[in-house]
């Protein structure tokens, strides 16, 4: 059972309500796959990481072999890679590594070479879960490889995991909840919370990825989110207060339901509501 | 020889644009002849790498010169590839004026910053 959290807009909780799941649901695995900026390593108190690299390719041309044809410049979508006068320049932080201009290159001069984008950090956190997590180096355009190798797990398919995604609906966030069985939006009920939930809605209704809303800091802004969550028949899931208390354990660094034991109840609830859900379809 | 503006609109009349790989258009006059064509710059719109594929435009249109405003570092690597030389448009609001300049060797080469990584 794979279940994404992901919200449109940042800093509405993700990674806030990733964490009191990893911790309250037995067994579970988490993923941080916000690999631009991750975070959840820190809440989690990820100890010794074994981490290793994450590579992509780019191409490399023969000249002896190229006759500077323009088939490939054509093909590529990214301006990866142009033919110009005497030679073929390659901005090798522009490709994607989709091996079209190989496949297109008529003389075979084009092959290709890895470099290092990133890094996984696997380890177990100091409520004894599993936790791995993504790293982008910096300067890089696109992490959807560190998500990729980061939800390519031996044992992913047994047990439950939480996928802590990155904000917004691009090429990173659509690899994050991919092949996922469930999906769980947290939005904060302000107009900017609600406008970028309103893209990831969309999003997951074309991935046909069952969802539901938690709203974190209930209380602030307006009603919205309710007003459209009942218009568009999305099911609330449950609502985390506008709380001091919780903005003080977070500014802590602290999972807040192990702080105050009266949230535990909150994720199992909803964790178990979402597995009755999956049954009943 | 072919010299390339970075336009708003068609016409010696447009202000420049102070963008190259998303600039509007591209004004090309040929100095020979005082034909003057204004073609969309069809770069502008493209998810990323705009300044590549630019130069490849002007390059189609057999350009020599490029005026233009900052260059990023992709479209300078891509322009000395195409080996079209590159001319600073400075403060000239519009395309006339940078064209009089230009004729009137009043705009300086940019000397290439390098900085980027060309495998």
């Amino acid at each position: 059972m794979k279940i994404a959290i992901l919200s449109g807009k940042g800093g509405t909780g993700k990674t806030t309500v990733t964490s009191n799941f990893a911790v309250n649901i037995n067994n579970s695995i988490s993923l941080d796959t916000d690999v631009e900026e991750p975070n959840l390593h820190i809440f989690m108190d990820m100890k010794e990481a074994a981490s290793e690299p994450v590579y992509t390719l780019y191409p490399i041309i023969d000249k002896e072999l190229c006759n500077l044809c323009g088939k490939c410049g054509e093909f590529c979508n990214y301006n990866a890679i142009i033919p110009a006068k005497n030679q073929v320049v390659v901005f090798s932080e522009s490709c994607h590594d989709c091996g079209g201009c190989k496949l297109v290159c008529p003389t075979g001069a084009i092959t290709y070479k890895k470099r290092e984008i990133g890094k996984i950090f696997k380890g177990r956190s100091k409520y004894d879960t599993e936790l791995h997590y993504g790293i982008l180096n910096i300067g890089e355009m696109s992490g959807v490889k560190i998500i990729s190798q980061l939800k390519n797990h031996p044992n992913i398919d047994d047990k439950t995991v939480f996928i802590d995604s990155p904000p917004g609906t691009s090429c990173a966030t659509v690899e994050a909840v991919e092949d996922v069985d469930y999906a769980i939006i947290v939005s904060e009920p302000t107009p900017f919370g609600v406008s970028d939930m309103k893209m990831v809605v969309e999003m997951l209704r074309e991935m046909k990825i069952p969802f539901g809303i938690i709203i974190n800091k209930a209380g602030l802004g307006d009603d919205e989110i309710y007003l459209y969550s009942e218009d568009e028949n999305i099911e609330i899931l449950g609502e985390i207060p506008f709380d001091k208390k919780i903005a003080e354990l977070y500014a802590d660094g602290k999972i807040f339901s192990d702080s105050l034991p009266e949230y535990q109840n909150f994720f199992t609830d909803i964790y178990n509501k979402i597995i009755e859900k999956r049954r009943l379809l | 020889m072919k010299i390339a503006i970075c336009a708003k609109q068609a016409g010696l009349d447009s202000l420049v644009d102070e963008r190259f790989g998303r600039a509007e258009n591209f004004t090309i006059v040929d100095l020979d002849t005082s034909v003057v064509e204004t073609v969309e710059n069809i770069a502008k719109n493209q998810a990323s790498g705009a300044g590549g594929e630019a130069v490849k435009l002007l390059s189609k249109y057999s350009v020599d010169v490029a005026i233009v405003p900052h260059l990023g570092p992709k479209a300078e690597t891509a322009m000395e590839a195409f080996e079209i030389k590159t001319v600073s448009q400075e403060d000239y609001k519009t395309v006339g004026e940078v064209l009089e300049a230009y004729k009137s060797n009043k705009l300086k080469e940019i000397t290439k910053k390098k900085g980027l990584t060309r495998l």
